[in-house]
């Protein structure tokens, strides 16, 4: 028992993957932490060796047997285009390095969990979904967008792997998207436009995952993987006007059939790259999931509900307001000048 | 001062000068470098009181400072719309309620009602009215909406506010767990599309699923009968091209609609009673007898026998339709 837990990450160049090594290097029953990318990472990670492999490369077979890992987390499933990994690379990284790998966990015999970062989008965004899906609800609508296709492929494999290796524990983690004051990403980005385009009547619920609740569901799965799909979000969910409001921004309001169009130009900007079609049903029918799986068996309690995470962000995020608020005022200036 | 005084009684037109001189304080607010909602609610101190806290309402709304619960309910926003629906309630169809003591003022209860009214079906509004005024103990119930309002622009959002949720089982047991009164129409489509001369004949009662869920979170069902509903929108026919057209379940043809275009929308004035009838207890049945079913079909016949009893009943002592 004296050996102490040896964990490879993937993707560790990305912001979430480095957070949690930064997590885990404080942590004294850590012995040994491997960090896979293409990139450096960005952070001032200490004790973390950094492996400079490409996920789509056979290459992987021989590197990951070669860390004796016990807990590997992968965290190079993408949403959105990054830096050396380009809108048209995202498919085959997700879809292809996924299986690149497994195959390389099948030569990993210290292997004993598998902690995957995947996505919400595999339940879909639909107008008459239930309110909050529950892990065993994925799949009740066709996969719609590029992104969603490539998620339920990423299951399959791992659904697969997990059914024929009982002795590892495949964790499948479904993250809604993240928000936080530090972070940037293609929705935060959206939310800190001067003035943010929305759907004309239409008023989706939405979930933010807090980015600190982000990584510690992460860090909590890796120490207490279990077996399945957990959703991770916060508790209740908060609705886009609501949102609008909180963090004072004008909305444009664009009818719903030209809202593709026009986010299409807008996810260039963005950064958001071909999932700009997950944007839009996002933003007009929203998604709720139900997160009892991870507080009762994972064991993690988000520190802040939905509500609370966007406030959190509000305040924090001191983007400049380019666009003066039309208010009462102006009302008042044309009255008292008449 | 004495003068501002006198108009700041609540009730009464406010007075000219009250809103130029709140409009003059706003101006000033501005000027100094407030923000718009913090000086509109500093220069609404001079306003009488009823304009008064509109006023600090709104700033209070636009500043994102009030709650919406989990299923996107927004109360501040349903008691904003709850005078219009009071007018249909009180004076369009006079509306008379009984039994509305038989809602649990506590926990969760599930309210099951017949439902009509083709173009646009009010009873789950007019029901809500009910509770809210008569009850001794009034809570706002949630309500099931057929799944295609919930891709419509405005309607998705409005329904969601006052308290709709898609209709699905999942929804319904999320919301009878977290204790909340959930009003179902198991008839569903069939119920508002049948044609008039069919009205008050209750349609087949889905798959019993509503019997499913009372029985595994263990809510009391509450039988409603609602008439008066067939009457707001006659259906005469219904037109398939036009469904098909906009993807709806149906399109109705009314006596007025769409023969006098948007004026066709106006519900006709009938005359409504809705009887909330004795609860029918669910408890003594452990959650599994959901599994169960010959008992689910038998509970779902007793509800809707009740419903359909208490329908006729309500439609004798109604007697006119309209006057």
């Amino acid at each position: 028992m004296a050996r102490g837990k040896r964990i490879a990450i993937t993707g560790i160049s990305s912001p979430w993957a480095s957070d949690l090594a930064r997590r885990l290097e404080r942590d004294p029953a850590v012995e040994f932490i491997a960090g896979i990318d293409t990139e450096p990472p960005a952070a001032d990670l200490e004790r973390t060796e950094f492996i400079e492999a490409d996920i789509r490369s056979p290459v992987l077979s021989r590197l990951l047997p070669s860390t004796r890992a016990d807990t590997l987390v992968h965290c190079a499933f993408l949403w959105y285009p990054a830096p050396g990994k380009p809108d048209r690379a995202l498919h085959d990284i997700n879809v292809i390095g996924a299986l690149q790998l497994l195959t390389a966990c099948e030569r990993t015999e210290t292997l004993e969990a598998l902690v995957v970062r995947g996505s919400a989008a595999i339940y879909g965004c639909e107008g008459a979904a239930p309110l909050f899906f529950r892990e065993e609800m994925a799949r009740r609508y066709p996969l719609k967008t590029r992104f969603q296709r490539d998620v339920g492929e990423l299951e399959n494999y791992f659904d697969n792997y997990a059914r024929r290796h009982s002795d590892v524990t495949c964790c499948m983690l479904r993250y809604q998207p993240e928000i936080g004051p530090d972070l940037d990403a293609p929705l935060v980005r959206f939310l800190s436009l001067p003035a943010v385009p929305t759907q004309l009547g239409f008023d989706p619920r939405l979930q933010f995952v807090h980015a600190s609740d982000a990584t510690g569901a992460l860090e909590a799965a890796v120490h207490n993987p279990v077996r399945g799909a957990v959703n991770v979000a916060p508790s209740g969910s908060i609705s886009l006007s609501h949102i609008l409001r909180l963090a004072r921004k004008p909305s444009i309001p664009i009818p719903h059939p030209l809202f593709g169009p026009a986010l299409a130009q807008l996810g260039r900007r963005l950064g958001v790259g071909g999932a700009y079609s997950d944007g839009v049903r996002l933003l007009r029918y929203g998604r709720g999931v139900d997160n009892t799986r991870l507080r009762s068996e994972v064991g993690f309690e988000p520190a802040f509900d939905a509500a609370a995470a966007v406030r959190d962000f509000v305040t924090k995020h001191h983007g400049r307001r380019l666009v003066r608020v039309p208010g009462p005022g102006d009302i008042a200036n044309v009255v008292g000048s008449s | 001062m004495e003068a501002r005084e006198a108009t700041g009684t609540d009730g009464g037109a406010p007075a000219p000068e009250a809103i130029a001189d709140f409009l003059r304080r706003l101006r000033t607010g501005v000027e100094e470098g407030l923000d718009p909602l913090n000086a509109a609610e500093r220069a609404a101190t001079g306003l009488p009181s009823s304009l008064r806290s509109s006023v600090e309402r709104m700033a209070r709304r636009m500043r994102g400072d009030y709650h919406e619960d989990e299923w996107g309910f927004d109360e501040e926003f349903a008691e904003a719309a709850f005078p219009l629906f009071e007018f249909l309630y009180d004076n369009w169809w006079r509306v008379a309620a009984t039994g509305v003591e038989n809602v649990p003022a506590h926990g969760r209860a599930m309210l099951v009602a017949n439902h009509a009214g083709s173009l646009f079906p009010f009873d789950a509004s007019m029901m809500t009215l009910a509770i809210m005024k008569e009850h001794p103990l009034p809570r706002w119930p949630r309500f099931m909406v057929l799944d295609w309002a919930f891709v419509l622009p405005f309607l998705s959002a409005f329904m969601r506010r006052v308290g709709g949720v898609p209709a699905n089982p999942d929804n319904a047991a999320g919301l009878l767990e977290s204790d909340q009164v959930v009003m179902v129409f198991p008839e569903g489509v069939r119920g508002t599309g049948k044609p008039f001369s069919e009205r008050y004949r209750l349609q087949r009662f889905g798959r019993g699923g509503f019997v499913e869920v009372a029985l595994r979170t263990g809510s009391p069902i509450v039988p409603v009968a609602v008439v008066g509903s067939e009457e707001i929108y006659p259906k005469l026919a219904e037109s398939r091209v036009l469904a098909r057209l906009i993807g709806a379940p149906f399109v109705p043809i009314t006596p007025t609609f769409p023969a006098l275009g948007p004026l066709g929308l106006v519900p006709l004035p009938s005359k409504w009673r809705i009887e909330f009838c004795e609860p029918i207890d669910l408890s003594e049945h452990p959650a599994d007898a959901a599994e169960d079913r010959a008992l689910v079909f038998e509970i779902s016949e007793l509800v809707r026998e009740t419903i359909q009893e208490k329908l006729y009943e309500n439609l004798v002592k109604r007697g006119s339709a309209f006057l």
